[in-house]
């Protein structure tokens, strides 16, 4: 597991969410002009904001859309 | 009413004379329309700070006289000025003042954009023939044109015209100035805008930001009461100058009294010592010599046609509503990395404009009273003829006059007037 790095500033930590697969560091970051989830992937080293619509668009998103996301040639091993 | 060119007079050249403007132009609902067009909706006006929208997403509202805006950044860090308007309906697409979101979506039939106005979807897509029609046609309004110079952000409805800087002109330098007060050359808008509605015309307010004759009468009261010395920088004595910088910009030129002093800090009514983390960043940065040239010489006071107007400590956004009304948003300025002056900035400026601040509320009182006496038939004009008589030229070709003159006036007017007579 990597280790620990702090979240920005103006980021409030919620926890670490982790499977022997996984491990993301969810956290509530107030750098902008509203608040944002902040996503850390401890082992790939890549953050990714969330903005509450797009988290609302998460919570409806449908299984098999889910799904097609966790195809591991969609977006990160692409070539 | 004269005209004052034998044969083709245009409108404006009767109502506009290089000495004195007509009372309608301020009072004409017919005049404001046609301001409108080409004015506000065709140079470029002043819509917020970089600042106001650090990170991607951030988003801040804005306008242009009567047309709501939002400034966004999106998540490539491009900043948008977009109408806040849905292309279905037309509903505003966002409440809040300010947010961080990739996109918007209207609350009458969840039509959703992403942040630089393109339209991402619609609920129930078949009524539209699928996902894909009509995404290509229809998107959030978008300015064609968006420009910033040291982090302040301007806009234009017009897709052809003068670039920033050329509309800007001698006034850059004065943007320059502001960013040169702070130690990491940057200054910001990030303390909150306050908004003030005056039933007044937008015209009267740009010409008192730089007029110097008023300051002794309608700020009196607070002069006498802080024991300021501002006041004496607008009177005969006075080495100050009023200078037309050309394109509607002009300015209260400062310096030369406060070299006469040599006081660092002087323009801000302190001294070195009572904001010593400030002057020694500032000595730190630029060297003894130069930061001390800056502190003493101060901050710009210039009015950026249309509607951006740098007052020393504070900036004002003036938007007009209509003929007989308009709302000045203002904030404090605030200095990257200056330690413990921003505090002060803030509390000044507060002072001065916030909602019981004494500068505005004097002047608000003299904008209103104004209008009200622009609406009577006699006399039908306004004066601006002091000081034209021992107004000259300076080592640039610029015409100044002294700290009390109606330099600045005068070339607003000659500005405006292009503008208005253009087709």
């Amino acid at each position: 597991m990597a280790p620990y790095r702090p979240p920005s500033d103006q980021s409030r930590e919620i926890g670490i969410v982790e499977s022997e697969f996984a491990s993301v560091r969810i956290s509530i970051n107030d750098d902008g002009n509203g608040p944002r989830l902040r996503l850390e992937d401890l082992r790939g080293d890549k953050v990714r904001y969330l903005d509450a619509l797009e988290l609302e668009t998460l919570v409806w998103l449908r299984d098999e859309h889910l799904s097609a996301l966790l195809d591991p040639s969609a977006d990160r091993w692409r070539e | 009413m004269t005209a004052t060119v034998s044969g083709k007079a245009s409108k404006y050249d009767q109502l506009i004379e290089p000495t004195r403007v007509h009372g309608s132009l301020y009072t004409d609902d017919e005049i404001f329309r046609e301001e409108l067009e080409k004015i506000w909706y065709r140079t470029w006006v002043f819509v917020g700070h970089e600042s106001e929208v650090p990170e991607p997403n951030d988003y801040v509202r804005t306008a242009i006289g009567p047309q709501d805006l939002v400034l966004s950044r999106d998540r490539e860090g491009v900043l948008h000025v977009l109408v806040n308007r849905c292309a279905h309906r037309g509903n505003l697409v966002c409440d809040d003042q300010r947010g961080n979101s990739s996109s918007f979506r209207c609350p009458y039939h969840g039509w959703t954009y992403k942040n630089n106005g393109d339209l991402l979807g619609y609920p129930f897509n078949r009524g539209y023939g699928g996902k894909g029609n009509i995404e290509g046609e229809l998107g959030l309004g978008v300015l064609p044109r968006v420009d910033s110079y040291q982090g302040f952000v301007f806009a234009s409805f017009a897709s052809e015209g003068p670039s920033l800087v050329e509309h800007l002109g001698a006034a850059a330098r004065e943007l320059d100035r502001l960013a040169g007060l702070s130690p990491e050359g940057k200054a910001e808008l990030t303390a909150g805008w306050l908004k003030h509605q005056t039933g007044a015309n937008w015209k009267l307010l740009v010409e008192n930001e730089t007029d110097g004759y008023h300051p002794q009468f309608v700020h009196g009261a607070i002069f006498g009461v802080t024991g300021s010395p501002i006041g004496a920088l607008y009177s005969d004595k006075s080495t100050a100058v009023t200078r037309d910088l050309g394109g509607g910009h002009s300015e209260n030129d400062l310096r030369p009294e406060f070299r006469k002093f040599g006081e660092p800090m002087r323009w801000f009514g302190t001294t070195e010592e009572r904001v010593f983390e400030y002057a020694s960043r500032m000595r730190e940065a630029y060297g003894d010599e130069d930061a001390e040239r800056v502190m003493i010489e101060g901050a710009p006071h210039v009015m950026i046609f249309p509607n951006l107007f740098i007052a020393e400590i504070q900036v004002f956004a003036i938007q007009p509503l209509s003929a007989h009304e308009c709302v000045q948003r203002s904030t404090a300025v605030q200095l990257r990395g200056a330690g413990d002056i921003n505090k002060r900035l803030v509390s000044q400026c507060m002072g001065s404009v916030g909602p019981a601040g004494m500068l505005l509320a004097d002047d608000t009182e003299m904008y209103e009273r104004n209008q009200y006496g622009v609406g009577m038939r006699k006399p039908e004009w306004l004066d601006i003829r002091r000081g034209v008589d021992r107004e000259r030229v300076d080592e640039n070709g610029f015409k100044i006059g002294t700290a009390t003159d109606e330099t600045g006036m005068r070339g607003f007017w000659g500005h405006y007037k292009s503008l208005m007579e253009a087709e």
